[in-house]
């Protein structure tokens, strides 16, 4: 396979690694708050996060493009120019995944016993210590998953970042689109073999946070 | 320790009583026993003495809730040393764990023990930040029921040993007879107080009579000497409040209405005359039905019913001891 091959692929790792990381920063707090409080307008927040899911990519690229474009009021704001660079890839790519990533997280925080959590407090634990003994010992199966699928969603999108990155090889071509451009220029053969890469990729992925899964599953049975 | 609970959500409840020893605050379902002890936890928000306004972490309380809590992926020992701030963290969890009588488990997860090591094992982890007030709830639903007696007595033991001030929570009367203060609650308040034997012999009204198994229990009018029930007069000596005229509620326990012996002398008051309408054994005893002018529940220990022989459908006569009748003030239903 050619360079090009490697160049998009290497990029689409960097990307879903690197939005990966940050939806973990950002979700798990988030998810906690959906999991365990209750606000006002809470209901309308969770539509708005769980709307990338629904809305067709392009549309959701468009946005993000209007957003962080010469116009947009990203640039107005931060004085940093995003469009078409890998900086806007990651940043569509949280949005872009963020639904994935904080549905999991949420169901992790809610199998967990709220009991423990209660009790902890009445044993005169302060929350750090009950969060890095009790929580994440509990829990890191479910959040380690959730960022996996985050990672193999981010790794097989096409419609945002083809809006909000083009298809500018070697910079913002990630492999899904370097795999279109090769099947618009007929071109099955090598379409085929990067095809297959990440067929193999994203099942391993989802191996991974299937076991994750039932691992997390498994503390529940034995309470 | 006095306690006075005042708390508006998830449901109003104002109670006021003391905990001395080990005592158990009977209850049904849902007239907020969980909550007044999550209350006292911190857990729920209430105004009050002891504790009010502290949050959980600072309230000097060893809360055991009814599932218990066990950290599921901690062994017995860390389960116990978690509170534990400093120092030979290890030495004073198995040291705990001694006490509880559970060393030889130490390390075992809380699924390799059975309901009442768990439970020993919640009661050190409680007692690893020297408690001054124990809280149970529900300490007889985690339990098989074949040994849920033995395991209770072995508990209830090991915290009076500890010494330590101890609320249980409970609708099992069987708790409630090991308790040295027993509190009864109804809807949203505290009905009754007292050492238990005065309180399972003189409750102080229908709904902890109802509570403490009594089965037969009448509207009654007061009259001079005793009561009218249904047309026909027992003897009874009245309470002071009692006055000749008003109503109230007279009940005696199905196991201590008497089946009169045809062979003897028959008593001086209180027989009444009537049909065994069914009877069936209940474990080792019988539990009939006596009708008469009133309807009795009747539970007759089987060496009784070995002497009687007593069959359905036959006539018999029961005497209402004046000292096992029990009166209580109230309208009729």
């Amino acid at each position: 396979m050619d360079l090009l091959f490697w160049t998009a692929l290497r990029l689409s790792l960097e990307v879903a690694l690197l939005a990966s990381l940050i939806l973990l920063l950002l979700g798990i707090p988030l998810a906690w708050l959906m999991a365990f409080h209750r606000f006002p307008g809470k209901y309308l927040l969770e539509a708005v996060f769980l709307l990338p899911l629904v809305l067709p990519p392009t549309v959701l690229g468009f946005y993000v493009l209007l957003f962080l474009g010469p116009e947009g009021p990203w640039l107005r704001i931060t004085g940093l120019s995003w469009a078409f660079r890998f900086e806007g890839l990651v940043f569509a790519s949280v949005l872009f995944s963020l639904p994935f990533a904080l549905t999991a997280y949420r169901e992790a925080f809610l199998a967990l016993d709220r009991n423990l959590l209660e009790v902890a407090r009445t044993l005169g634990v302060p929350p750090w210590k009950t969060w890095g003994r009790v929580v994440l010992p509990l829990v890191w199966p479910g959040l380690l998953s959730g960022t996996l699928l985050a990672f193999a969603h981010t790794l097989g999108e096409f419609g945002v970042v083809l809006m909000v990155g083009g298809s500018i090889p070697g910079k913002t071509q990630m492999v899904s689109i370097y795999i279109y451009d090769l099947v618009q220029a007929l071109r099955f053969e090598e379409a085929s073999k990067a095809a297959s890469v990440l067929l193999f990729l994203s099942l391993a992925i989802l191996v991974a946070a299937r076991t994750l899964e039932a691992k997390g599953r498994a503390w529940k049975s034995t309470t | 320790m006095e306690v006075h609970y005042l708390i508006r959500k998830p449901i109003l409840l104002e109670a006021r009583f003391r905990i001395r020893g080990f005592t158990v605050l009977l209850g049904e379902s849902g007239v907020g026993k969980t909550t007044l002890l999550r209350a006292l936890a911190g857990l729920v928000k209430a105004e009050g003495k002891p504790y009010g306004g502290l949050p959980p972490e600072r309230r000097p309380v060893g809360y055991l809730p009814q599932d218990l809590a066990l950290f599921p992926h901690m062994t017995a020992w860390e389960n116990v040393a978690f509170p534990l701030r400093t120092g030979q963290r290890r030495q004073q969890a198995l040291a705990l764990l001694e006490r509880v009588g559970l060393l030889e488990h130490a390390h075992k997860r809380p699924n390799q023990l059975s309901g009442g090591q768990r439970q020993r094992v919640a009661l050190a982890r409680a007692l690893a930040r020297n408690p001054e007030l124990l809280l149970l709830d529900e300490p007889t639903s985690a339990l098989d029921p074949l040994t849920k007696d033995q395991v209770l007595g072995e508990l209830v033991d090991l915290i009076r040993r500890e010494g330590i001030p101890t609320l249980a929570v409970s609708h099992d009367p069987i708790l409630a007879r090991m308790a040295d203060w027993l509190v009864v609650m109804g809807p949203g308040t505290i009905l009754q107080e007292g050492p238990p034997e005065e309180v399972y012999s003189a409750p102080s009204q229908l709904l902890v009579a109802r509570l403490l198994g009594y089965e037969n229990l009448f509207p009654a009018r007061i009259e001079p000497g005793g009561v009218e029930v249904n047309g026909i007069h027992l003897r009874l000596s009245l309470p002071p409040w009692a006055r000749p005229g008003d109503t109230a509620w007279v009940g005696i326990r199905a196991e201590e209405v008497i089946v009169v012996r045809q062979d003897r002398p028959p008593p001086a008051e209180n027989v009444l005359e009537g049909v065994l309408a069914n009877l069936h054994p209940e474990g080792l005893a019988y539990r009939g039905v006596f009708q008469g002018a009133i309807r009795l529940q009747v539970l007759l220990p089987r060496h009784v019913q070995a002497r009687l022989n007593l069959r359905p459908e036959q006539r018999l006569q029961v005497v209402l001891k004046t000292h096992y009748l029990h009166l209580m003030p109230g309208e009729a239903d």
